[in-house]
């Protein structure tokens, strides 16, 4: 499974400050951190209640690219800034993300054919979060639809069931495992799925327990990917393990280093 | 439906390790080999790169080696002569390299010291100008004594030594990486072995990344050759696919193998069955360099020059472009 | 894999009429991928949709049988492309060519002959090929039906003038030879030759492409019992067809949904055999070869067999006691299981040591030393009984038997369960076995 690390967010202080203030060295910092603990996408998000999003993107965008050469993950709503960051990302990008709403999945369907770019499609529509798999799952059939015929490869496209707080909308959990393996069914090659793997534990106690938890149940339903904390050390280590336990990667006794390293 | 080609597109390849050193590189070799480099199962070049072609090394040993009386039409003159030997097989027969066992060095034969042992390696590196392969007597004591000897007598010729086990790897990797020399990593017909070791070897030294040859351990044709072949097909398959701690070329030692069996010592006259033993040998060992190739086998260790020679032409063929 | 919702959908209405029960068509397909509802409830899919998904629902390579009885062989029905996702299930069926010129009844008697046996396993090869060399309609079926007379196994029969070949398949019909073959010139009367005696059909087309086409006109005519070629003769060629049609097949490409047939091009047989050997590798369902020699051929059906093992069953040898080398009463016993590569591997290194000995293949299932005895396969009491069913006592005047070095903890027990007999604690590797056998035998 990819981990896509979360943590070069607006919504996180020093982050807020850095962008604020232009101090490149914290960006660039856990642009390396993320990717030495075993991130191999960098989710970049300038935060709520920015000012001037589009520029605040273009200069997360250099700033990580000056200390890392992984692929980003433009994290908005503002389709301008998205746009903006993909003209400068020196390799193709990951869009976060669009829902299953008409206008939206044209402008960035027709953005990611044009850029190259994979993009995480979020199983809501103007209606909200649906709760059984069923129409989640119609949902992510009417995203594969579009942006196949929008140009996307459907294997650069990441189906979001849309994990809720385990606290609050526990009955969701069971569905959105469910709409993991249905997914899969949906194409020939199949769509890519994605979890945002702390929208789980938001409000818990141990979160990290719930998190990695969480990633361990998700992979076996199929995850690709996950936006998480890359240096959660439980987290990367119990990925790693479930990796082996799917017979995903070969087994070796040094098996979590070289998931790490990989 | 019309026919679309299918191509795999893999995220990574195979790594390249180079054998043998010229002047300018330090050494005394007339040219390098490498090996290694595939972007793409073995022979599909209409989906990927094979940049180097598969490698024949012959085998020869630094004691007259009591093989089947077959090879004493080609060796009989020179298997007391360590040095000639190795001229043959590449004057001769073609090797692209040579691989010396220092078969004398195990106690219960000749018992022979690693000072003697690394002069026999130094008479056969100016003997021929291909790269060489060293490996030990098999015994792990003894061997551990040959490896700084020979690593330091043949230091700047950058020679591929072996061999490296999970229970005795130290003092080989420390050999080689005092005196820049290669590796070959074996293990037990296992793959989570073989990338523990792997491992292992890196962590003594980074460098030692593209200095590792992997040997899964041959079988023969008949003697559960199946069983290496899919460990090969997984690990280079992983490899394509990113796994960067299998990512090595692979070494065989084909010959060594099938001149164990019965099918290639057995003649006729005790079994019918199986037809006349000279060709039958030669194919087995054939067959089973054949069968390895298509998993992705980078150097064959052979002895028969006509095993090698049907393998060669076999080569030859299958690095012939297919493109559609 | 099974259909997919998409693939489904393309062959709704997308009314979204709800007369299925569910509320959208994509609902409907996405159910129907998952298995929760069936094609049935929709009223509105053509017949043509129909086809398409019960033909998108078929397994990949179709089983193609050629020959009867006892000597059936069962071509394609095949699902990896690697033996280690799960395994390879038809063994390539090897073939031997015969020339209606030469003398077709000895050949046929020798080839039917072509039977091995080695390690307890028996190889046979399984197809006969009869070509029509000499242009002669009435010979060529004369050759046949020699051929036919002096073995019963599976038939090719190689002509591709159907006016020449209609005699021979009438003689021999009821054998369901392979015919070999159509092409783009001849394929109108091949088929009905084909469809009229129910045999199963080889095509040929010029290239990979061309090969495509042809077997869609051809599956268009009603025939479907086919065999391709694709027409490559060389080595890397050939490869690089077999592989395609095998992928194709996989990804439901239908006009490569059958199995396949190689020809080797080497005139030399000893190249002939290792050209031969890449081609059972990689995905031939029959592999045509003109040497008929025992030295050529076995070494390529061991590796048939070998290839088409099921990784996940080990093979074992039949349990007993084997004697290695011209053994006498004072000769050493040793033990081991009866798993393959155990076994060889320990006979192997007792061969090394050059002291005739006796070995005992303990029936463990098939299993190694070690898995063995963790399973509790491989124990005192077991060892024991093996011991006795093989009268090992009449054998040897010794009473003393060496177990394998990693299973040490069960001397104790073996001495007691055998009645006393004296247990030597051997190397826990085979490859200590010469030297030990210096040092206790000699």
């Amino acid at each position: 499974m990819i981990i896509i690390g979360e943590r070069i967010n607006g919504m996180f202080q020093d982050i807020a400050r850095a962008i604020r203030e232009r101090d490149g060295s914290i960006i660039q910092e856990w642009a390396r951190k993320q990717e030495q603990n075993g991130a191999r996408y960098l989710d970049i998000n300038v935060g709520p209640g920015s000012t001037e999003p589009v520029e605040a993107m273009k200069w997360l965008v250099e700033e990580t690219q000056k200390a890392s050469e992984l692929p980003l993950c433009l994290d908005s709503t503002n389709y301008d800034a998205i746009e903006a960051g993909l003209k400068i990302c020196k390799r193709p990008a990951m869009i976060n993300s669009v829902p299953a709403e008409a206008a939206k999945m044209e402008r960035v369907f027709t953005m990611a054919a044009q850029y190259g770019s994979e993009v995480i499609c979020l199983a809501m529509s103007e209606e909200g979060i649906p709760k059984d798999s069923e129409s989640r799952v119609a949902l992510a059939m009417e995203l594969v639809a579009t942006g196949d015929a929008l140009g996307v490869p459907i294997e650069n496209l990441y189906i979001d069931p849309l994990v809720l707080p385990c606290n609050v909308a526990q009955d969701h959990g069971p569905e959105v495992l469910e709409t993991l393996r249905q997914v899969k069914l949906i194409s020939d090659p199949p769509p890519k799925t994605v979890v945002g793997l702390s929208n789980a534990s938001q409000g818990t106690r141990d979160r990290e327990l719930v998190n990695r938890v969480f990633a361990v149940m998700a992979m076996a339903n199929g995850l690709d990917a996950a936006i998480a904390d890359a240096n959660d050390d439980e987290l990367m280590a119990a990925v790693a393990t479930a990796r082996i336990l799917l017979n995903i990667d070969i087994y070796c006794d040094s098996y979590v280093d070289v998931f790490k390293q990989a | 439906m019309a026919l679309e080609i299918q191509k795999e597109r893999y995220r990574s390849k195979v790594g390249e390790v180079v054998l043998g050193a010229t002047k300018e590189q330090g050494g005394t070799r007339s040219h390098t080999v490498t090996v290694g480099g595939e972007s793409a199962l073995p022979f599909l070049h209409f989906e990927g790169e094979m940049p180097h072609r598969p490698v024949i090394a012959l085998e020869i040993s630094d004691m007259a080696p009591g093989w089947h009386p077959c090879f004493d039409e080609y060796y009989a003159d020179v298997f007391e002569n360590t040095a000639a030997w190795a001229k043959k097989c590449v004057d001769e027969y073609g090797a692209d390299l040579v691989q010396i066992r220092l078969q004398s060095a195990d106690p219960d034969l000749k018992d022979r010291s690693p000072e003697e042992c690394a002069a026999t390696v130094k008479e056969v590196l100016e003997a021929v100008g291909v790269p060489l392969i060293v490996v030990g007597c098999g015994k792990a004591e003894k061997d551990n004594l040959l490896y700084p000897a020979v690593a330091e007598a043949a230091a700047g010729e950058n020679l591929l030594l072996g061999v490296a086990e999970v229970e005795n790897y130290k003092a080989i990797t420390s050999a080689c990486m005092a005196h820049q020399h290669n590796v070959i990593a074996l293990s037990p017909i296992d793959i989570n072995i073989c990338k523990q070791l792997n491992i292992l070897i890196a962590e003594m030294s980074m460098v030692m990344n593209s200095r590792i040859i992997i040997d899964p351990c041959m079988s023969a044709l008949g003697y559960g050759i199946e069983y290496t072949y899919s460990i090969m097909e997984r690990a280079r398959l992983g490899a394509l696919q990113g796994d960067r701690m299998l990512s090595m070329p692979m070494i065989g030692n084909v010959g060594y193998e099938v001149w164990r069996t019965k099918e290639a010592n057995t003649p006729v006259e005790e079994n019918p069955g199986w037809g006349e033993r000279a060709e039958r040998a030669v194919l087995w060992e054939a067959t089973t360099a054949m069968a390895f190739l298509q998993a992705g086998l980078d150097i064959l260790v052979m002895r028969h020059p006509h095993a090698a020679a049907l393998t060669r032409q076999n080569i030859d063929e299958l690095m012939q472009d297919n493109s559609y | 894999m099974g259909l997919t919702g998409l693939e489904i959908f393309k062959h709704l209405p997308k009314t979204n009429c709800k007369e299925c029960g569910f509320p959208t068509c994509l609902a409907f397909a996405m159910a129907l991928a998952s298995g929760k509802t069936s094609l049935d409830l929709c009223p509105h899919v053509t017949e043509e949709g129909k086809a398409a998904l019960e033909s998108a629902s078929a397994p990949p390579i179709k089983l193609v049988k050629v020959g009867t009885g006892d000597h059936l062989l069962e071509l394609g029905d095949e699902t990896e492309l690697f033996r280690h996702d799960k395994r390879f299930f038809h063994p390539t069926g090897v073939a031997v060519l015969i020339s209606d010129t030469g003398d077709a009844a000895a050949e046929a008697a020798a080839f039917d002959e072509l039977e091995f046996d080695r390690v307890g396993l028996h190889y046979v090869t399984d197809v006969v090929a009869v070509k029509c060399d000499s242009g002669d309609g009435a010979k060529y079926r004369a050759a046949v039906e020699a051929v036919a007379g002096k073995t019963k196994k599976a038939m090719i029969l190689l002509c591709e003038d159907p006016d020449l070949l209609e005699g021979a398949v009438e003689a021999v019909a009821d054998r369901k030879p392979l015919l070999y073959a159509a092409t783009a010139d001849n394929y109108e009367k091949m088929v009905e030759l084909a469809k009229a005696k129910g045999c199963p059909l080889a095509v040929r087309g010029e290239d990979l492409e061309k090969t495509a086409e042809l077997v869609k006109k051809i599956v268009a005519l009603g025939c479907k019992e086919l065999v391709l070629d694709s027409g490559a003769r060389d080595t890397s060629k050939v490869l690089a067809d077999l592989t395609q049609m095998r992928r194709g097949a996989i990804k439901k490409f239908r006009p490569f949904g059958y199995p396949t047939i190689a020809f080797t091009s080497k005139e030399d047989p000893l190249e002939e055999i290792v050209q031969a050997g890449v081609y059972v590798s990689k995905y031939a369902s029959i592999v045509v070869l003109k040497t008929a020699k025992r030295e050529h051929l076995l070494p390529l059906l061991s590796w048939r067999q070998n290839l088409y093992t099921d990784p996940q069953k080990p093979i074992a040898v039949e349990p007993g006691l084997y004697e290695v080398g011209e053994v006498t009463a004072d000769s050493p016993v040793y033990c081991t299981t009866n798993f393959s590569l155990t076994y060889f591997i320990v006979e192997g290194e007792v061969e090394n040591s050059r002291i005739p000995s006796y070995i005992l293949s303990v029936d463990t299932g098939g299993i190694s030393v070690l898995t063995a005895y963790a399973d509790n396969k491989f124990s005192g009491e077991i060892i024991a009984k093996a011991m006795k069913e093989v009268g090992l006592e009449e054998k040897v005047n010794h009473k003393s038997i060496v177990l394998p070095g990693h299973v040490a903890v069960l001397q104790g027990t073996l001495e007691e369960e055998s009645g006393g007999w004296k247990v030597l604690v051997g190397p826990r590797e085979a490859a200590g076995i010469p030297k030990f056998a210096k040092e206790k035998f000699v």
